[in-house]
């Protein structure tokens, strides 16, 4: 008899934890379904797009459904709309020190936007990596910047060290995600209007400025 | 004594206040993440149309494993200014390479015309595999230098500037090799692709004319 109650008892269990878990596997099913559809609508084309995959904590550069480059984001949190999944297309990336091009004019002033002669090297130590160059390089990128998406939503992108900036400024980071963004929000919703924004914080402060540099405005992407 | 009073009510007032707005704000905040996913999203799906869904999947990943390029192609990363020679998923060659140097450079009489010195993005294919190249000089190496454009071709000519191979991409690109060598890794170029001779002999002998490649 208790034999029986055990058996019976192992099959109940074992009954509560496979229904959810086929219906986890069809929701997953279709879930994949939809992205392959969707990223298969980027990648017939030669044009470079982008993943964002909120589950796996990661952001990828592709081309015909090739991964180029992924960078792993440390953090994540969002505020407003959360209609944030599907085909999005980069409208503006916006720095509060975006990167300007040195321009020359030979025969006339040198500028910087202005800089100087062409690129030539100036030797300042012996590693040429140390050398400072006339000319537009991943670490003149922004280690801070935002992208705004044709669908609404806003992505700031920062780094550990670009967040720190003092009390001064994490009083200021705080004021604005904690006061300013939610009463927007709340200020927006009734019409329609309210904001839609993720903050994706990076460990390695390249990983943000190659992002800055590697998505050019109108890259379309998928945000799984 | 009154008004400082009232004065103190006022600020508290204001202060419940701010504080009931945040409070709401929140509460939205709170409601509108509550609201996903959406109910019903990627579940709803009927038992028997599962193998549908199934197959589906399958293709679409058989389609998407079909976009990827055949053979030998090159990848190049401006940024990091790298160059991956790769077969299907595996990188068969890393070389360390110079990609464009991103300045503008703007004429001041004449045309006033103004180029600007980026390696193109995109997805391209070798169109043409030259030894012993000779560069052809455009405008702009003249008029960078501060010297007059000269009127013949032969005044363009100039030899043993681009190393030994060159591999063409179009609109004038080229993947080439370099006198400064100290400057791989750096963005130091016009727009073309500056590779060290050993890794230059590499490419050329092993990535075929048609192969594709991606600079990103």
């Amino acid at each position: 008899m208790k034999t029986t109650a055990k058996i019976a008892v192992i099959i109940l269990t074992g009954l509560v934890w496979a229904v959810p878990a086929a219906s986890q596997d069809k929701g997953g099913l279709v879930k994949k379904q939809n992205s392959l559809n969707s990223e298969y609508s980027l990648a017939k084309d030669s044009n470079f797009y982008f993943v964002l995959d909120f589950l796996g904590r990661k952001l990828e550069l592709r081309v015909r459904g090739m991964v180029l480059r992924s960078w792993s984001f440390q953090s994540m949190r969002f505020w407003g709309r959360p209609e944030l999944s599907g085909n999005v297309e980069l409208v503006r990336k916006t720095a509060l020190r975006a990167p300007e091009r040195i321009v020359i004019k030979p025969g006339g002033n040198a500028e910087k936007v202005e800089g100087a002669p062409a690129p030539v090297a100036k030797p300042t130590g012996t590693d040429p990596a140390e050398f400072n160059l006339e000319a537009l390089e991943l670490k003149d990128m922004p280690k801070k910047f935002s992208f705004d998406f044709d669908n609404g939503l806003r992505i700031l992108v920062k780094t550990k060290k670009a967040a720190s900036g003092g009390p001064v400024g994490s009083m200021r980071e705080a004021w604005g995600w904690y006061v300013d963004l939610p009463l927007r929000n709340l200020f927006g919703a009734p019409a329609g209007t309210g904001l839609s924004e993720l903050e994706l914080t990076f460990d390695n402060e390249k990983d943000a400025q190659s992002i800055y540099w590697h998505f050019f405005d109108g890259i379309k992407g998928i945000i799984l | 004594m009154f008004v400082k009073r009232i004065l103190i009510a006022a600020v508290a007032l204001a202060y419940l206040g701010f504080l009931a707005v945040l409070g709401a704000a929140y509460l939205v905040g709170l409601k509108q993440a509550s609201a996903w996913p959406p109910a019903g999203a990627g579940r709803a799906i009927a038992d028997k149309d599962l193998p549908k869904v199934e197959k589906n999947v399958q293709q679409l990943e058989k389609r998407m494993s079909g976009l990827l390029p055949k053979g030998l192609y090159i990848v190049i990363d401006t940024a990091e200014n790298r160059l991956y020679v790769k077969n299907g998923k595996d990188v068969v060659r890393t070389a360390v390479v110079s990609c464009g140097s991103g300045v503008v450079l703007e004429e001041s009489g004449g045309k006033q015309r103004k180029w600007v010195f980026d390696t193109p993005r995109g997805e391209f294919s070798i169109k043409s595999k030259i030894n012993n190249p000779y560069w052809v000089k455009p405008d702009w190496a003249f008029i960078e230098e501060g010297e007059s454009i000269p009127k013949g071709l032969e005044d363009r000519i100039e030899a043993g500037t681009l190393g030994d191979y060159a591999l063409g991409f179009g609109q004038g690109f080229f993947i080439h090799g370099t006198l400064y060598t100290r400057l791989l890794g750096r963005n130091v170029t016009h727009g073309c692709v500056r590779v060290g001779d050993e890794d230059l002999k590499a490419i050329f002998k092993a990535v075929p004319i048609g192969a594709k490649i991606y600079i990103y």
